[in-house]
């Protein structure tokens, strides 16, 4: 057990109590995870992301980097100094990068998740977690949904893990039936869904654009596409009607685009609506009850106010929250990210919303 | 106006940088090809500590497919979103007229009564100006 000295209570108070959805924490090193492995998979697993696409100038902040060394994120002290301390956080939803969906065998991706989340609960939930501030995502290999389901019901009851994650990349879109152990489990224990980018086209998964794009600048850009498609799918499959109590965080997978694609696919539902007969309200009327983005990395055009419009067509002041993706390069500064915001919409964003969804105190 | 003392010249060559404080700012003085610049160490775009960043060439604007690397040792790259900005001039590279960060000038002058303290424990060879930054 880590001693850790008395934390003086501002977190919480200085800004509302600001919960920031999207924190990535790595292990110290690849043996940390290794140690939660049995044989065979101790051997066969050499850690790795997701191989292609890595960013041309950096992935990481630069200053991220724990000054007692290890990978970023891996210093629970630094980090809180670099970003619960500096901001105030109230609650980090800790969302770690285990990339296990783009394994052929099932077994083994389903092994490195349990491997994270045996990680992640002893030592950010717990370990280091003495004030609470960290909230964890069980990792499932959404490629194995018995495996998944399984492993969600053995997190089920645990103080800190407040969703389940899964990587945006696979197989096949997120509302098909094949994955429904996992919503099963899912909305029987008041877990959210979370998506994050991911393992698109990457080992056994399909790029969502056409083809391979040539640039990280292109891929990175195109990150929504999968989101798109996935959201879609929930609705339209009846995901959300046959688990009402299903929700789904689409983490880092963009902000601006929801309007309009709704929009779209409630033109579509009023023309094809008996395709889909169990949609019986407006496909937009489904995401106040299950479905919330993380704002990370906010599009910001040139004109703040275009985006305050942005944020009122989608309905933001419900299902918009803040995430800063930090350490990663593309990190949201909870100060500088966002134009200024009437203060009630940014109580909504920064705090109120995600309270809500993760059901914290 | 101020005037604050970098430092010796000797002890920022070609290539290197120094973060200092001045009246309450942080700014980073570098030493470009041997000539002396500075910029306020925070990036108009979030406030990140813009001149900790990597300081690199750039791929010159050119025709698609080409790659011309060029002006090494003269760009600041954000160490968050990896915007680049000239160190020479502190304007961004994607657009220059308008994303900019502030810079001051410096000036390098004979050490007179100005000299640091630990000026006495430097060889003689050392270049003897003094590096001075003006806010």
């Amino acid at each position: 057990m880590t001693v850790t000295e008395t934390r003086t209570p501002t977190r919480g108070s200085a800004r509302q109590g600001l919960i920031d959805c999207d924190v990535h924490v790595s292990p110290r090193s690849i043996d940390e995870i290794k140690g939660y492995l049995s044989m065979p998979w101790r051997d066969r697993y050499t850690g790795g992301g997701r191989g292609l696409f890595g960013n041309p100038v950096h992935g990481a902040r630069l200053d991220s980097t724990p000054p007692g060394g290890g990978p970023t994120g891996s210093d629970p002290d630094f980090l809180r100094k670099q970003l619960v301390d500096e901001y105030g956080h109230a609650y980090c939803i800790l969302l770690p990068r285990a990339f296990c969906n783009l394994h052929p065998d099932p077994d083994f991706g389903t092994a490195i998740a349990a491997a994270f989340n045996d990680w992640l609960a002893d030592t950010w939930l717990s370990k280091y977690n003495d004030d609470g501030v960290f909230k964890g995502s069980i990792t499932v290999n959404i490629q194995d949904p018995i495996g998944a389901a399984k492993e969600i019901e053995r997190w089920a009851g645990h103080p800190h893990f407040v969703q389940v994650m899964t990587d945006s990349g696979a197989r096949a879109p997120f509302g098909q039936r094949q994955y429904y152990p996992i919503y099963e489990a899912c909305e029987r224990h008041g877990l959210r869904f979370a998506i994050h980018p991911g393992t698109d086209g990457m080992g056994i998964n399909v790029q969502p654009s056409p083809g391979y794009p040539t640039h990280y600048i292109e891929w990175h850009t195109c990150l929504s596409l999968s989101f798109q498609a996935h959201l879609v799918s929930f609705i339209t499959e009846g995901v959300f009607d046959r688990f009402p109590g299903f929700g789904v965080t689409l983490t880092e997978g963009g902000v601006s685009w929801v309007a309009p694609l709704m929009w779209r696919l409630d033109a579509e539902w009023k023309a094809l609506r008996s395709e889909v007969p169990w949609v019986t309200k407006a496909p937009s009327a489904y995401l106040r009850d299950h479905v919330r983005l993380s704002s990370q990395p906010l599009e910001n055009p040139d004109n703040p106010k275009q985006l305050l419009q942005i944020f009122e067509m989608m309905d933001a002041e419900h299902i918009l929250m803040f995430a800063s993706d930090y350490p990663h390069w593309d990190f949201d500064s909870p100060t500088h990210a966002f134009p200024k915001l009437p203060e009630a919409l940014h109580r909504r964003i920064f705090s109120e919303n995600a309270r809500e969804w993760y059901n914290l105190a | 106006m101020g005037r604050h003392v970098i430092g010796l010249a000797g002890e920022l060559p070609p290539g290197s940088r120094r973060i200092v404080e001045a009246e309450g700012r942080s700014i980073g003085v570098f030493n470009v090809h041997g000539s002396y610049y500075a910029l306020r160490n925070s990036c108009p775009h979030q406030a990140a500590p813009l001149c900790l960043g990597a300081v690199k060439g750039m791929t010159m604007p050119c025709k698609p497919g080409e790659y011309i690397w060029a002006r090494e040792g003269e760009i600041v790259r954000c160490p968050w979103h990896g915007w680049e900005f000239d160190i020479t001039t502190g304007r961004s590279i994607f657009n220059p007229h308008k994303m900019r960060v502030k810079t001051y000038e410096v000036t390098v002058e004979q050490a007179g009564d100005e000299l640091p303290d630990e000026v006495e424990t430097f060889p003689v060879t050392v270049e003897e100006g003094l590096v001075i930054l003006h806010t």
